[in-house]
Order: structure tokens, then C-alpha cells, then sequence
């Protein structure tokens, strides 16, 4: 039986990594949005205690964004969707 | 007073006829939200998911979008069930969530139009806009911290 010599398929290592990397959801400051509605959103959809609820929305305050989730593509824009559905202003990024 | 109240069945809202009017005109305003790009409501309320990959974004509008548009319909649905009713009306936790949520919305989209780019703009809002967005501010509050108890 002859053998086959499969090409070897190398992966691309950029595109590899990227694809591992996970995605990032980010809530960005907002001159309207309260701060208690941000902490109840957070907790409310994320299931975040208060501290860390209250961290995030203050480093949003105070730095103008914050990381609030990060996962899987899709995951990262169900978690915008909610937090847009919200009011919220939530971007994804990796 | 306070327009919410925990009770067994759920969260009592009381408003009185003066605020029923006021809050039931919350509706026309959203409903009458135009496009993105020619009214700044839209704009706020529909922001851009990837900041950075435009066509990435308009994909996720083709996909979410109108999940989006329903969701907030059936929260307004609610909303105007809320402050159509002449005595107080008990809501569970998601319809109280929509009004919160609608609410919000008002905020965001007269907040947009009125120019509210960082926070200190409020102060410099006539008087008659600042008294809207402030009240509707008010009763959010109050039922942020009704809706934060049960959490």
C-alpha cells in the first residue's frame, strides 16, 4: 500500500492566536447614564456583587471605559445586544 | 412620597394624573425617533458595536437589529401599560425592568438631542429641558433602588 503524504498545513500563528484571543466588551463613559442604573445593570445582567459592580462603573467614570465581559465572539455580542438593550453604550473588541 | 413600593405581588407603582400625562408623552418622543444618522436619539440609542470594523458592524445591525427595535417595542408596550392605569398598578420584575428601561431611553434620546455631551452640559440645559430630563431622572432613581433590593 502506497503511502500518502498529507501537505502539512501550517497555521498561520497570527491567525491562530487571534482566534484563541478572547473578545472583549467594553462599556464606555456616558454624560446621561446614572451611576446607581450602571450598577444595577452590571449586576443585574453579569451577576456581579456590588463591589465589583460599583468598581467597574467607576473605573467607566473615572477612565472612560471599562472591560465588563469577555468570552467567545458570540458570547461578546449577546452580552452587547443586553447591555445596548439597556442603554448602555458597549462595544466589542479583541 | 415614593412612586414604588415592593409589595408580595410584585411593584407597586403609584403615580398621580399629572404624572401619568407627563410620563405617557414619553411615548410619542420614542416613537417618533428618526434614522441613524439624521437625529441624534437614533444615534445614541443605536451606537456603533465595533468601533473599529464597519462592516463588521453593519453585519451585527443585520443580525441584531431588529431583535433590538422588538424588544424595545415590547418594553415601551409595557411602559404605556404602567402609566395608563388610574390606580396604582402591580408589575413583576421584568415589566419593571422595561419601564426601567424606557425610562432610560427618554433620558438617553432627549439627553442626545438636547446636546448633553459630558456631564457638565446638564447644568447649562434651559431651565424647562433640565426640569424633564431631571424628573425622569428622579422617578429612574427611585426605581433603580426599588428593582436593586431584589437583586
Amino acid at each position: 500500500m502506497p503511502t500518502q503524504t498529507s501537505p502539512v498545513i501550517v497555521p498561520d500563528t497570527d491567525e491562530r492566536l487571534d482566534v484563541d484571543k478572547p473578545w472583549q466588551v467594553v462599556v464606555w463613559n456616558d454624560p446621561v447614564n446614572t451611576m446607581t442604573y450602571v450598577v444595577y445593570v452590571f449586576r443585574k445582567l453579569f451577576g456581579y456583587d456590588e463591589t465589583k459592580a460599583t468598581e467597574l462603573m467607576l473605573q467607566v467614570h473615572h477612565e472612560g471605559r471599562a472591560i465588563v465581559s469577555d468570552g467567545p465572539r458570540e458570547q461578546a455580542e449577546i452580552d452587547c445586544f443586553r447591555l445596548h438593550n439597556h442603554g448602555l453604550w458597549a462595544t466589542v473588541e479583541q | 412620597m415614593t412612586h414604588f413600593r415592593t409589595t408580595r405581588e410584585g411593584i407597586e407603582v403609584t403615580l398621580s394624573p399629572e404624572e401619568r400625562m407627563f410620563l405617557g408623552d414619553v411615548l410619542p418622543l420614542l416613537a417618533g425617533i428618526g434614522a441613524r444618522g439624521s437625529d441624534p436619539a437614533a444615534d445614541r440609542l443605536n451606537v456603533p458595536v465595533y468601533l473599529d470594523d464597519p462592516d463588521a458592524n453593519e453585519e451585527w445591525w443585520r443580525l441584531m437589529g431588529q431583535d433590538l427595535e422588538s424588544a424595545r417595542r415590547a418594553d415601551r408596550a409595557i411602559f404605556k401599560k404602567s402609566v395608563s392605569s388610574d390606580g396604582p398598578v402591580i408589575l413583576d420584575d421584568e415589566e419593571a425592568d422595561a419601564m426601567l428601561r424606557v425610562l432610560n431611553e427618554a433620558r438617553l434620546a432627549l439627553g442626545a438631542r438636547f446636546g448633553i455631551d459630558v456631564e457638565a452640559d446638564h447644568d447649562e440645559l434651559p431651565e424647562d429641558s433640565r426640569q424633564v430630563i431631571d424628573y425622569l431622572g428622579w422617578i429612574q432613581e427611585e426605581l433603580t433602588i426599588e428593582l436593586m433590593r431584589s437583586l
